[in-house]
């Protein structure tokens, strides 16, 4: 057999793989997300002191700004206190979920395997969320990050349905939650309890598509 | 931003190329999908070291660099549970270590089978010269960029691969 016959052979014969339709997918989201997160009107999650030295201070004004910046994140805890005490839980899972959405991160970890995000949040969190595959049902994972819910931190496991994404959170609780769906100006929030953890998904979809995705993730834990 | 929704425009196309090079490689769908959605990660970090060339080579260089990235944690995490197995230059390639014979696939008259299996034992670098030639048909310029080797290891790469390949052919046709 020549080099010839060996290339032909191996040109008519051998497999030549293709992206499925759902990588196709979400690297489109991937690419969507990062144009997004770039655009210069999203207000950029970082510290007050972060900012300030971004801002380029020269060393003359430093200590007029240190001050300044001590007012700044004086301002900010006091902010953020007072509103704890006021923002409804609904309203603080919107608030998450519509941050991941523009500001971002959507997720500090990208996959769709459930065998790489879970062992992710190893280190990360004091227990360890349930992660599930539900992606047969329509809803494939993109990725995981850790968020902070109520001042703690909080799983956050990241799906689409079409077009739309789906914010699940997650954290142990003793309480008895009950399967419960409501709206929060035109998002649906669906809780429910999963063994020691309470969870909360949260997303634009219809509230039946969101109450399918629940129930998919559901019968998915039902099964272990 | 118009740079990324020209990157979107660039990469899109060569989508399938990246996903068939992927496979080929780490040899299983999930690891190949993931490698992919790193690498477009990756390359949108760094679209501005793409100056008016040619995406394609450009970004398989990505993805085959995210691959062998992989091999790199599988063989660390394999020496960890005391079973070391050097993917890069331990050829699985002796017929009979996949536990498919060629005998097997040939009786079974499935060129396709056959050809599969015999680029599958190829040692990785020598597998991704033949299928960034054979399958996605590039020029060896191209493949010296994606694999980042000089022009004469391209040739001589080949050169090995295209021997293995015929051994391991005669040796199915023999049984």
């Amino acid at each position: 057999m020549d080099d010839k016959e060996l290339s032909d052979r191996v040109q008519r014969a051998a497999t030549r793989y293709q992206a499925s339709d759902r990588l196709r997918a979400s690297v489109v989201t991937q690419i969507a997300l990062n144009v997004a997160s770039r655009d210069e009107h999203v207000p950029k999650r970082t510290t007050v002191l972060g900012w300030w030295s971004g801002v380029g201070v020269n060393r003359g004004s430093l200590g007029a700004g240190f001050a300044l910046g001590m007012v700044l994140t004086l301002a900010l805890v006091w902010g953020s206190v007072h509103l704890q005490g006021t923002i409804s839980p609904q309203g603080e899972l919107v608030a998450l979920h519509v941050r991941s959405l523009g500001a971002g991160p959507l997720y500090e970890v990208a996959s769709s395997d459930r065998h790489t995000v879970k062992p992710w949040f190893q280190g990360k969190l004091d227990y360890a969320p349930e992660v599930v595959d539900v992606s047969s049902g329509g809803f494939p994972m993109v990725g995981g990050r850790v968020d902070t819910l109520q001042g703690r931190p909080t799983a956050a496991l990241v799906y689409t349905a079409r077009k739309h994404f789906i914010n699940v959170f997650e954290r142990p609780s003793d309480g008895v939650g009950e399967f419960e769906i409501s709206g929060h100006k035109g998002f649906h929030i669906v809780a429910w309890r999963d063994g020691t953890m309470q969870v909360w998904a949260v997303s634009d979809v219809e509230s039946a598509e969101l109450e399918r995705f629940a129930k998919a993730w559901r019968i998915a834990t039902s099964g272990r | 931003m118009n740079d990324l929704r020209s990157f979107e425009a660039m990469v899109l196309p060569h989508l399938d190329a990246a996903f068939n090079v992927a496979r080929w490689l780490l040899r299983d769908d999930a690891g190949a999908e993931d490698a992919v959605q790193e690498a477009v990660l990756r390359a949108m970090r760094h679209f501005k070291s793409l100056r008016g060339d040619n995406a394609r080579p450009w970004f398989l260089a990505i993805v085959r660099n995210v691959c062998f990235s992989t091999f790199d944690e599988r063989s660390a995490r394999n020496e960890q549970y005391g079973q070391a197995e050097d993917e890069m230059e331990n050829s699985q390639w002796r017929a009979g270590m996949t536990g498919i014979t060629p005998d097997d696939i040939l009786q079974s008259g499935q060129e396709k089978a056959l050809i599969d299996a015999a680029l599958r034992d190829l040692p990785p670098i020598l597998r991704e010269v033949i299928v960034l030639r054979e399958l996605e048909g590039m020029s060896y310029e191209d493949i010296a960029r994606v694999v980042a080797i000089p022009l004469g290891t391209v040739m001589s790469r080949l050169a090995r691969a295209r021997v293995r390949l015929k051994t391991w052919l005669m040796y199915a046709g023999a049984r």
